[in-house]
């Protein structure tokens, strides 16, 4: 019993850090209907930011945060402004080929400034006994940042004006645009905030797992079973399609193997398109 | 040209693509005027408000606001300059409430007062939305849609109105409720320029009217002189 619940609570704590990603790429899909097959590049170069941050600067992941936030929100303004805006209006076919060729790029640029090497934060470990339960400090701490800036997206989109108009922009950009919300820029407010999203999961993953160029492919394809799990274009969907997803994931992974939970996700994925393909609270027209 | 004209398009060409649908188009809203745009389907009545509001793609011609040329701008580009566009279907923000959808249409306008005596405007002309300010655009009648998007339209207090077909596809009890929100809000002074397939209706209540045919101006005239001209009779009310 103990044994299970441990496997629960790190199956949510796995989650929170896929909530980041995968409430990005949402919000994105939302906002301008575009699928960013780049967003896990985006979590590798988070992850690099806070790498070399750590080992050349020795700034612990968590102060390179502060850093790496911003930085990935004007990497993200500056593609959303000079690649995606051209085809937001395009086929299906148009953006997902321009953001794969973004996501080569971005592999192969790692490939070639990085190299291939795998590399580790070591930065924090050990585990904390609560009860009987063992719980790991990195894990803990990763997920507690991963809901702090996912409840602060959440609050700005709920609460504030602009995340109000991406919301708006998001159920009709027409209707947006007669309101006087100029949409490109909420579209690239809306690319801005999902990319610097990524870029901090990014940095959460750094200590967590292994950085290397193709670490974004992994949890890019998590990132698309959370989504469809959440259903497309809702970020609090996307949230609980996250913790849904962790936890099943470390189930899986608890009763069967490492490999074969990777398996069972996509089975999942699998799964819910065929039985619910909106998801949870996807967006009805959509 | 007289100093209260309010909206004009001059000899308007327009169309989606390279297909045209408007070729040489006139219209003139004088201030305080309810004007109608009347005429079969496919005339490009519609067209005509798209190609203000930048939805439609302007070949030529030109449109000007109180003067100043507005030709080809987007539609949040005229917000600012007071020019509220309701756009065809009653199409709401579903998934937010009453409330955040006049939000959303008092966008621009960022002093707290004027915003304040907007909702308290709009509340008061429809106390059904005030009632129900909470509940969720998208799950409310067609009729109560439409309502929540011309009170959209209103929150920046404009100087003029752009509807497209605002009774289109509603309950007769709802055409009905919608012509008497354009009276009132007629009433009050805000100046118009209306689509509607309800031809009699919709130039009953108008001070000026222009019937479209094929893209371009067929006739024009005081809503009462289009109401009683045999040709409108003969070809749009059924006579």
């Amino acid at each position: 019993m103990v044994t299970y619940l441990q496997v629960i609570i790190s199956g949510l704590l796995l989650g929170g850090v896929y909530a980041l990603l995968a409430g990005g790429l949402t919000l994105i899909f939302g906002v301008m209907r575009v699928i960013n097959l780049a967003h896990g590049e985006f979590l590798m170069l988070g992850a690099y930011a806070s790498y070399y941050l750590f080992m050349r600067l020795g700034l612990n992941p968590i102060v390179s945060l502060l850093l790496t936030l911003p930085l990935m929100f004007l990497i993200g303004w500056v593609a959303q402004r000079f690649l995606v805006t051209r085809v937001v209006r395009a086929p299906l076919l148009t953006s997902l080929l321009l953001t794969y060729g973004v996501s080569l790029a971005l592999t192969g640029g790692a490939q070639a400034l990085f190299t291939n090497d795998f590399r580790s934060v070591p930065f924090m470990s050990g585990a904390v006994n609560v009860g009987e339960l063992a719980l790991s400090i990195p894990r803990l701490v990763a997920c507690g940042i991963a809901l702090v800036l996912t409840a602060a997206a959440q609050y700005f989109l709920v609460r504030t004006r602009w995340g109000k108009a991406l919301r708006a922009t998001s159920q009709s950009a027409d209707v947006a645009l007669a309101c006087g919300i100029d949409i490109d820029r909420a579209r690239t407010l809306a690319f801005a905030i999902a990319v610097a999203l990524a870029g901090a999961a990014g940095t959460l993953t750094s200590f967590l797992y292994t950085v290397y160029p193709e670490m974004g492919r992994t949890f890019m394809l998590k990132a698309f079973a959370v989504i469809v799990l959440g259903g497309m274009g809702s970020f609090p969907g996307a949230f609980l399609g996250a913790l849904a997803l962790g936890v099943i994931e470390s189930t899986a992974g608890y009763l069967t193997t490492t490999q074969v939970a990777e398996a069972v996700i996509y089975v999942t994925l699998l799964g819910m398109l065929l039985l619910r393909p909106q998801g949870f609270f996807g967006l009805k027209e959509a | 040209m007289t100093d209260d004209v309010l909206l004009a398009c001059s000899d308007i060409h327009a169309g989606y693509g390279r297909v045209p649908v408007l070729r040489g188009v006139n219209v003139v809203v004088h201030t305080g005027h309810f004007v109608s745009l009347i005429g079969p389907n496919g005339a490009g009545k519609s067209t005509v408000l798209k190609a203000i509001t930048g939805y439609a793609r302007l070949q030529s011609g030109t449109v000007t606001l109180a003067g100043t040329p507005i030709t080809g701008l987007r539609a949040d580009r005229l917000v600012p300059l007071g020019l509220s566009y309701v756009p065809q279907g009653r199409i709401v923000f579903g998934e937010m409430t009453v409330h955040e959808n006049l939000e959303m249409g008092a966008f621009t306008v960022t002093n707290d007062r004027v915003r304040a005596d907007a909702f308290a405007h709009v509340y008061d002309l429809f106390p059904r939305l005030a009632e129900r300010r909470t509940q969720l655009a998208g799950t409310m009648s067609g009729g109560e849609q439409q309502m929540v998007a011309i009170a959209r339209g209103l929150m920046i207090r404009p100087r003029i109105m752009l509807l497209d077909e605002p009774s289109l596809g509603l309950a007769p009890r709802f055409v009905q409720i919608v012509f008497e929100t354009l009276r009132m809000l007629k009433a009050e002074g805000l100046s118009m320029l209306v689509v509607e397939q309800n031809a009699a209706q919709a130039l009953a209540i108008a001070d000026h009217a222009y019937l479209l045919e094929l893209g371009r101006n067929r006739l024009e005239g005081t809503g009462t002189e289009l109401l009683e001209n045999p040709e409108t009779r003969r070809l749009y009310l059924g006579d």
